[in-house]
């Protein structure tokens, strides 16, 4: 299990400094090198780790841990195919653990880098709605199921491209630099990861990687199926490229817009699965 | 029917009350059970605010008392959500989410601060008004179908229950800790205590993770 784990967090590093280097491109700049992410961990493994006097000490240290633990687990419920209600809640739990990371460090600009973590959970509201969408063509929330599915019918991208785009906006808020990125906005330094330094920042690194493969990868099972390997990385690297473009070409809203437009989103998703659920699914 | 939360494999009966460990609840179980030793064993945060208008600034110390109070708040707050996790019966689900709401509220009420006091009273309005539809609604799947089991109803033997009694108990959940009055917790940021404040969020989004699970359940 950790060749996958090592490949998973690599790939999802790359396909990080991808979407730096694409965004760069866009703004005329040359931009890092593709693997610049995968630097950035590699040095911060090696840097000066200090735990600062104000923090709450085992929760600064064990978050990260929690953080790395929870996307490997993730990952590993995807290589099962089980079940992506888990997954998800994985994705939500990410909520806590930035909202963790900000509060254990004690400091100001950390502690409201987390307060907007908690704020953003109204992007996780779609997410549901999608997962509702599915499992009322689907019956089955088991990635295996769903990929079996697919397999008869045909993608749920075609099927219930709404729930597509309410998941897209999911996967949307967790770019950095993006629209909804209110997270880790300029204006609180590093937000939630700003007293995390040297070994601690590596673990993030590794959270990210993982977490951006754990995703991508998520979204191809569950809206396209099935695909050999090669086609795995070939849609995740062109979906990453397509978030790159989206996060380069709108701009960061505020914490309050940010969550109004989720909201927005959320309510006409509900009427879509209003919809499907009373007209009844085919099949 | 669907099998959202993955086949059961283990049932712990206590008489007729059941907990049962599928993967989806066994996964929320260990998660809730992870945090409650973190605020076990971790000493709070001693949170540091900027003064506004000078360069100073200042950092907030926890009382002995206040944070025992607040830990064993925390403590049973994260025992609350791990009953909720794996319980196996719709009435039991509501007393636990219920037990989350005022463990919820205990921990932000400890703190002695004008503004954290305000937001705890108002989530407590909020917590103590959502009670209605969360028990309605539970009263009303025991109506409607003759049973309260998850594990019965999940047979898909039942009737079904109607939509408008899920979303009482979806409601219900939302009222008890859930977003959108995630914003309104905002104000409770103002509490030092890493460990303790984080139980409420925590325990807010497992307590709806295990909802959406009961209702595409039942």
């Amino acid at each position: 299990m950790i060749p996958e784990i090592l490949a998973a967090l690599f790939f999802g590093l790359l396909l990080l400094g991808l979407h730096r280097k694409v965004v760069a491109r866009i703004q005329k700049r040359p931009g890092p090198p593709v693997w610049q992410e995968f630097l950035h961990a590699a040095k911060f493994f090696w840097k000066q780790t200090w735990v600062p006097k104000t923090a709450s000490s085992l929760m600064f240290v064990g978050i990260v841990l929690v953080g790395i633990g929870i996307w490997v687990a993730a990952l590993l419920v995807v290589i099962a195919g089980g079940n992506i209600l888990i997954i998800f809640g994985i994705y939500m739990l990410q909520k806590i653990v930035e909202h963790g990371f900000g509060l254990s460090s004690g400091s100001p600009y950390g502690k409201f880098g987390g307060v907007r973590s908690v704020i953003s959970a109204a992007s996780e509201i779609p997410l549901f709605v999608s997962v509702a969408a599915i499992a009322l063509f689907t019956h089955s929330l088991a990635l295996q199921d769903i990929v079996a599915y697919q397999a008869v019918h045909g993608p749920l991208l075609l099927i219930v491209p709404p729930a597509a785009f309410a998941m897209f906006l999911v996967l949307l808020s967790k770019m950095p630099g993006g629209p909804f990125s209110v997270v880790e906005g300029k204006e609180l330094v590093s937000g939630y990861k700003t007293e995390h330094f040297g070994f601690f920042r590596a673990g993030l690194y590794v959270c990210d990687g993982l977490k951006t493969t754990v995703l991508l990868w998520t979204f191809v099972l569950v809206f396209i199926g099935g695909l050999p390997t090669a086609g795995f990385i070939i849609v995740m690297v062109i979906l990453m490229i397509i978030l790159s473009f989206t996060c380069a070409l709108t701009p960061m809203l505020t914490p309050f817009d940010s969550v109004t437009l989720q909201t927005l989103v959320t309510g006409a998703m509900l009427v879509y699965v209003g919809c499907i659920a009373a007209m009844g699914v085919p099949g | 029917m669907i099998a959202v939360g993955g086949e059961p494999f283990y049932y712990l009966e206590f008489g007729d009350i059941v907990l049962y460990f599928s993967p989806v609840t066994t996964t929320l179980f260990v998660l809730a059970l992870l945090f409650t030793l973190f605020v076990l064993a971790s000493r709070p945060e001693r949170q540091v605010d900027i003064a506004f208008g000078s360069d100073a600034y200042l950092a907030k110390v926890i009382t002995p008392g206040e944070l025992h109070f607040r830990k064993f708040m925390a403590t049973a707050c994260g025992l609350a959500s791990m009953g909720a996790m794996v319980t196996g019966d719709v009435f039991d689900f509501t007393l636990f989410a219920s037990l989350v709401g005022i463990t919820n509220i205990g921990i932000v009420a400890a703190v002695k601060n004008r503004h954290v006091q305000n937001a705890a009273y108002q989530y407590g309005l909020v917590s103590l008004s959502a009670t209605v539809p969360l028990f309605s609604g539970a009263a009303m799947v025991a109506a409607t179908t003759g049973t309260l089991s998850l594990i019965e109803l999940a047979k898909g033997t039942y009737p079904a229950v109607p939509l408008a009694v899920k979303s009482f108990l979806v409601l219900g959940i939302i009222g008890e800790g859930m977003a959108p009055f995630y914003a309104a917790k905002a104000e409770m940021f103002r509490a030092p205590g890493a460990p303790y404040v984080i139980m409420c969020s925590l325990s807010s989004l497992l307590i709806f993770l295990r909802v959406v699970e009961i209702a595409m359940t039942m």
